[in-house]
C-alpha cells in the first residue's frame, strides 16, 4: 500500500509517538496522536489545505524487549487518512 | 537503530524466524550435498550410550558420519562446536545482537549441553530394555538418548533461578524459540524420511491437526476472553491479549493481538512474562501425566500437548519429552512405536495454531479498527499484516519434508544415497538444537517473576487447568481417535 508520508512508531510508556526526521507528534491515545499530526501537516504547509494525506505508521519493533521478538517479530503498521 | 515492517521481504536478514529457516536449510544443504558423494555433515559429533565404570572418549562422543570413523572425538566436537558457532554467530551479527556476550553465552551453552547429553547416555539412564543385556546392566529407566533433554531442562531450571547472574550473562544467547525453530525445519527431513514409508498417514496427522487447531482455537478464544471480561473484570484489550496468549500459541499470539487492537505494548510484554513461565509448568507436568493417564493414544496425546502447551520451544519439547515416555513404555509392553510421529502430531497442531494466529490477528485488527476506534474511512489494515505475522520457519519445515518427500518418491536411489546424511541432519544435527532449547528454557525462567503477576496469573492457571487442558485433550481425541503410529519393523534375521 503506498503512502504519502512514512512515520515510524513507537511507544514511550506514557504516549505514542509518530515521528521521522522531519517532524514528530505525540498523544496519549491514537486520535491525540492522529489530532497532532494533523496540526503539525497544516503549520508545515508541506501538502495543500484540504488535501487528503495518507500517512503510513511502521511500528518500531525495538519498542519492545529484544528477547520477545523470537516469537514473534511483527506488532502494527497503520494507514491512517489525514484530512488537512 | 530502529526495526519497522514495511516490505514484504523486511527482517529476513535480522529476525530469528527467517534465521530458523536460513540455518535449516545449510545445514539440509550440506547434507544435500551427500548426493554428489560429498560428506559434508558426517563429522557431526554425537554421543553414544556408555556404561559407568567403562568410560572411553572414542566410544561415547563418535561422528556421526562412515566416513569420518578415523576422526577423533575431540576433533568431532571441535568440528562440530567451530561450524556451529561460525552459523550462529553469524546470525547473530546480522540479528544486531551482541555478539561478543551471544560467542561467549553460546560456547558456555554447548559446552554444557555436551557434558549433560554424556551423562544422560549413561546406560543406566538412556539404555532401553531390549539393549541391557549388551550393556552388562540389569536395570534401569530406559528414557533413550533424548532422555537427556529431561535432564539439560533441570540444569537450565537450577541456573535461570538460583544462579541468576550467570543466567543473566548466558541470556543473551539463550534463545529456546530460535533454536527450536531451526530444530524443526531439521525435522522436516524427518518427517520427510518416515513419510516415504507412510506419506498417508504423515497427511492425515497435519490434515487432522488443521482441523483440531481450528476447532480448539474457536473454542478456546471466546471462552477464556469471556471469564476475562466477566470473573475477573479485566479490561477488554487486557483480556484479549489474555486470552490469545493463553488459548493460541502464547507469546508470539499475545505480541499478534496486542497489536491487532493497538495495545499498549506494556500489555504484552506483561502477559509474555506470564506465558514463558507456565508454558514450562506444562513442559515438566503434561508429558508424564499424559503418558499416565493414556499410554495407549500416543497421536492423541501428542495433538493434545501441540494445542495446550503454549510456545513452541516448550511444545516440541514437551512433544519428545513425551514420545520418550511413551515409547519407553509402550515397548515395555512389546509394542514398539517408529520414532518421530509422536513429536510430529505436537508438532503439527501447533503449527497450524501458529499460521492461524496471523489471520485472527488481521480479523481482531479489522474489527478494532472498524468497531471499536470507530474510524472508518481514515484508518486501514493492510492484508500484508498477515504475512508479516505469519512464522516463516513453517516455510523451511514444509520445504525440507516436502522435498525429501519428492525426492524419495521420484528419484528412490538418489534419495536411498543420501539417507545417511539425511539422518544425521535430522538426527544429532536436530538433536543438538532440540537440547539447547530445553537448557534454554530452563535459563530464562525465572519462577519468582510470577509475583505481581496475581490477577492475570490466576486466571491463566484456573483458564489452562479448567477449559485449555480438557478441551484440548476431546478436541484432539475426536479429530486424531484411532491413529497411531507405525510400528518399527523388526530386521530380517541373518
Amino acid at each position: 500500500m503506498r503512502a504519502d508520508l512514512d512515520l515510524k512508531l513507537s511507544h514511550d510508556g506514557k504516549r505514542w509517538v509518530a515521528c521521522n526526521a522531519m517532524l514528530e507528534a505525540q498523544g496519549e491515545d491514537f486520535l491525540q496522536l492522529d489530532a497532532a499530526l494533523t496540526e503539525q501537516l497544516r503549520a508545515r504547509a508541506e501538502f495543500p489545505a484540504g488535501s487528503r494525506v495518507r500517512v503510513f505508521m511502521g511500528f518500531d519493533f525495538d519498542t519492545l524487549p529484544r528477547w520477545m521478538r523470537q516469537y514473534q517479530s511483527h506488532y502494527f503498521n497503520r494507514y491512517v487518512t489525514i484530512e488537512l | 537503530m530502529s526495526t519497522v515492517n514495511r516490505s514484504w521481504y523486511d527482517g529476513m536478514l535480522t529476525t530469528e524466524d527467517w534465521w530458523a529457516v536460513w540455518l535449516g536449510l545449510i545445514l539440509f544443504g550440506l547434507s544435500l550435498l551427500s548426493i554428489a558423494s560429498v560428506d559434508a555433515v558426517g563429522w557431526m559429533a554425537n554421543v553414544k550410550t556408555w556404561v559407568l565404570g567403562q568410560f572411553e572418549w572414542s566410544k561415547v562422543l563418535v561422528p556421526a558420519g562412515k566416513g569420518y570413523k578415523e576422526m577423533s572425538p575431540f576433533a568431532s566436537w571441535g568440528v562440530t562446536y567451530v561450524v556451529f558457532t561460525g552459523i550462529t554467530c553469524t546470525a547473530a551479527y546480522f540479528m544486531k545482537f551482541n555478539v561478543r556476550k551471544f560467542f561467549l553465552g553460546w560456547t558456555v551453552l554447548f559446552v554444557l549441553l555436551y557434558a549433560i547429553q554424556i551423562v544422560g547416555n549413561e546406560a543406566h539412564l538412556a539404555a532401553t530394555r531390549d539393549t541391557w543385556k549388551k550393556y552388562g546392566i540389569t536395570a534401569g529407566l530406559s528414557l533413550t538418548g533424548e532422555g537427556s533433554y529431561i535432564l539439560a531442562l533441570i540444569v537450565g531450571l537450577i541456573i535461570g533461578n538460583f544462579f541468576k547472574g550467570f543466567a543473566e550473562f548466558l541470556k543473551e544467547a539463550a534463545k529456546p524459540e530460535w533454536f527450536i525453530k531451526t530444530g524443526i525445519v531439521l525435522l522436516g527431513i524427518k518427517l520427510g524420511l518416515t513419510s516415504m514409508q507412510a506419506a498417508g498417514f504423515a497427511f492425515e496427522i497435519m490434515i487432522a491437526g488443521a482441523a483440531a487447531a481450528f476447532v480448539a482455537y474457536m473454542l478456546f478464544w471466546p471462552i477464556v476472553y469471556t471469564m476475562g471480561r466477566k470473573l475477573f473484570g479485566l479490561s477488554r484489550p487486557a483480556a484479549a491479549v489474555l486470552s490469545s496468549g493463553i488459548s493460541i500459541c502464547g507469546v508470539s499470539a499475545s505480541i499478534a493481538t496486542a497489536g491487532a487492537i493497538r495495545a499498549k505494548p506494556a500489555l504484552p510484554v506483561m502477559v509474555s512474562t506470564l506465558v514463558v513461565i507456565f508454558a514450562t509448568f506444562e513442559l515438566i507436568i503434561l508429558p508424564g501425566f499424559y503418558t499416565w493417564v493414556a499410554p495407549d493414544q500416543p497421536i492423541v496425546n501428542g495433538a493434545a500437548m501441540g494445542m495446550t502447551v503454549k510456545t513452541d520451544g516448550a511444545d516440541a519439547a514437551a512433544g519428545a519429552v513425551l514420545e520418550v515416555l511413551m515409547r519407553t513404555r509402550a515397548a515395555a509392553d512389546g509394542i514398539n512405536w517408529q520414532e518421530g510421529w509422536i513429536l510430529t502430531s505436537s508438532i503439527a497442531t501447533k503449527i497450524w495454531i501458529d499460521v492461524f494466529i496471523g489471520v485472527w490477528a488481521f480479523v481482531l485488527a479489522m474489527i478494532w479498527v472498524y468497531k471499536v476506534e470507530r474510524k472508518p474511512g481514515q484508518s486501514t489494515v493492510a492484508a500484508s499484516e498477515i504475512w508479516f505475522r505469519f512464522p516463516k520457519f513453517v516455510l523451511g519445515y514444509l520445504f525440507t519434508w516436502l522435498f525429501v518427500l519428492w525426492l524419495g518418491l521420484s528419484m528412490p536411489e538418489v534419495a536411498k544415497s543420501a539417507k545417511g546424511a539425511f539422518d544425521i541432519a535430522a538426527g544429532p544435527m536436530r538433536g543438538l538444537m532440540f537440547g539447547l532449547t530445553f537448557l534454554a528454557i530452563g535459563v530464562i525462567t525465572d519462577f519468582s517473576k510470577l509475583k505481581g503477576l496475581g490477577r492475570l496469573a490466576l486466571l491463566y492457571a484456573i483458564a489452562l487447568v479448567g477449559v485449555i487442558a480438557p478441551i484440548a485433550y476431546l478436541v484432539a481425541w475426536i479429530f486424531h481417535n484411532g491413529m497411531m503410529p507405525p510400528l518399527v519393523i523388526p530386521a530380517a534375521a541373518g
